[in-house]
């Protein structure tokens, strides 16, 4: 009997946590599959009746939906590899340099995120401005850098710690270079470090909106998230075709966490308790 | 063990600290500087090339006289209020479900996340088709459940204050969740059999054994959602744009709009110092409670 209700009582978790995060999605996904008429009837339709991928193909001619998830690619891979290397380096010097103030110097590099971007965003707006570098990858790329910079150090720091230091001193007594050694067996063996730092980062890149809105608003320099958003006209809101978009923006994020979403959830919460 | 302490590791320290201190420098210290020294000066891209006039503390006492300014500060603090204790519950309720013994983990796990790597501004255009008036679900399962009338969700102030509300609650939630989920793995499962043998109930068992030991977590998660929903910009500008009128306008819309549509950085960056004091504030007592901890 007690078995029995445990059972039901898990599954109703289950289930309800699965609802929660899964619903939205999935109802754009329907939206983004029903034909324009059956959007507008009403009562509305919850299971698409007649489903097409229409809007699909919409998404891409009516707008250079392409083009933005171009720019959006472009600006989230840069940044996130030059948040690697930036914090590979730093990370590697508080792990394991002879460092005095260490800690101190890991607090400033993560206290840089607490800093209100939106208030950043007014002086980099300026800098950028008088630089000439608005509607440009590189307006975004910097700054996308070191908001990432906290996460992926402190994930860092930890794997650095984990790997045994006479890995390296072996390394070293065979007549490896101290950078040959963070080359050779450091790196390699922190590699699901930098892979979950990289995802991170990926991923905050790749959503991010204020400063994308904000420094490269023309047309031609727009990431996704900008992009779709600006869909919306000033009196319609072309629904079907934002839903379609929304889902092909959504899904190389949703594969990387699918897929790798023990490491995801590692990371996550080491940056966050740390933090 | 010499090879710990030669003094070339020094210089390789700095040299492998240097491009993160460098980068740090150009895109956090040198913009705070930018931002104190702009918002004392009458800067207004637009009417032109103007002279740059210094004016003191003048945008501030402008600021602290300007109704759309404390209109936009109450919002920020209202919708802090209600979204970060809100996303607190659900945060935790999630995470206590999530806590049970599942076969199929990953579906649960993915469930967290997915919410967590949606784009805000993804979750306001969803949210904005949820409360749709005409072909939005939630009002559809209202009129299932039997309203006469469909509720016009975002083109009433109160109604789509509370829309944004619920989508920010969503949306912040499953990243609250997982913390906790972390904090709630690393209680030790002895003390739940001590408790059960000392013939405490589930629910003594919350408040006694797991309540407690989550605190810390608690506490980070919290200043943390505080930081970012003070900043509020993506949900509310995808959902409503700040209206009906500037009903639902944040701080944060505000500071955009100032700067970026109006160019006028001089007063932005004044608004900007006043966000700027309110997340430091939170940081200060964030600090201090590391400090209690440690």
């Amino acid at each position: 009997m007690n078995l029995w209700t445990s059972g039901r009582l898990r599954l109703f978790a289950a289930v309800w946590i699965v609802f929660n995060g899964v619903f939205p999605v999935l109802w754009i996904l329907f939206t983004s599959l029903k034909p324009e008429a059956e959007l507008v009837r009403k009562p509305i339709t919850w299971w698409p009746h007649s489903p097409t991928l229409m809007h699909y193909q919409h998404a891409f001619t009516e707008q250079p939906l392409l083009h933005y998830l171009g720019n959006s690619l472009i600006v989230a891979s840069l940044s996130t590899l030059l948040s690697l290397g930036v914090a590979t380096g730093a990370a590697y010097a508080i792990a394991r340099l002879n460092l005095r103030y260490r800690q101190w110097i890991l607090t400033a590099i993560v206290a840089s995120s607490m800093f209100p971007l939106i208030a950043l965003l007014v002086p980099i707006f300026e800098i950028m401005r008088s630089l000439g570098l608005l509607n440009s990858y590189t307006a975004l790329i910097l700054p996308y850098t070191v908001l990432n910079l906290p996460v992926c150090t402190l994930v860092l720091v930890s794997f650095f710690q984990s790997i045994p230091r006479d890995l390296e001193n072996a390394a070293m007594i065979d007549g490896c270079s101290r950078i040959g050694a963070l080359w050779h067996v450091v790196i390699p063996l922190a590699a699901p470090g930098v892979f979950t730092a990289g995802i991170l980062a990926f991923v905050n890149a790749w959503d991010e909106f204020l400063l994308a809105l904000s420094l490269n608003a023309s047309a031609a320099m727009r990431t996704a998230p900008v992009g779709i958003a600006m869909y919306q006209g000033e009196y319609t809101f072309p629904w079907p075709l934002i839903s379609a978009a929304l889902i092909v923006t959504i899904i190389p994020v949703a594969l990387l966490i699918a897929l790798f979403q023990e490491r995801v959830i590692g990371g996550l919460t080491q940056g966050g308790l740390k933090g | 063990m010499k090879s710990w302490r030669d003094p070339s590791e020094k210089t390789l320290a700095l040299l492998l600290l240097a491009p993160a201190f460098f980068l740090i420098a150009l895109i956090v210290i040198y913009p705070v500087g930018k931002l104190i020294y702009t918002s004392l000066f009458d800067m207004q891209l637009s009417g032109g090339a103007r002279a740059l006039e210094f004016v003191g503390l003048r945008n501030f006492e402008d600021a602290l006289k300007d109704k759309e300014f404390w209109h936009a500060t109450r919002n920020t603090l209202l919708i802090t209020a209600i979204t970060v204790p809100g996303a607190l519950v659900v945060g935790l309720g999630l995470a206590l479900l999530a806590n049970w013994p599942f076969r199929y983990k990953w579906v649960v796990r993915l469930s967290l996340l997915l919410p967590w790597a949606l784009p805000l501004s993804f979750c306001g255009l969803i949210f904005a088709w949820f409360f749709h008036t005409d072909y939005g679900i939630v009002n559809d399962v209202l009129r299932l459940l039997g309203a006469p009338e469909p509720t016009m969700w975002l083109l009433n102030p109160s109604w789509a204050m509370a829309a944004i509300c619920l989508t920010i609650i969503w949306k912040t939630s499953s990243f609250m969740a997982l913390i906790l989920l972390a904090g709630l793995q690393m209680i030790p499962r002895s003390l739940y059999e001590a408790a059960q043998v000392d013939g405490a109930t589930r629910w003594q068992q919350f408040w006694q054994v797991t309540l407690p030991l989550l605190v810390p977590s608690i506490v980070v998660a919290l200043i943390f959602r505080t930081l970012t929903a003070l900043q509020t910009f993506d949900i509310p500008y995808t959902m409503t744009k700040g209206g009906p009128g500037s009903s639902t306008e944040t701080l944060a819309m505000l500071i955009h709009k100032t700067t970026i549509d109006y160019l006028d950085l001089g007063y932005g960056s004044a608004l900007a110092v006043f966000m700027f004091l309110m997340s430091m504030l939170v940081t200060a007592v964030y600090l201090r409670q590391i400090g209690k901890q440690a």
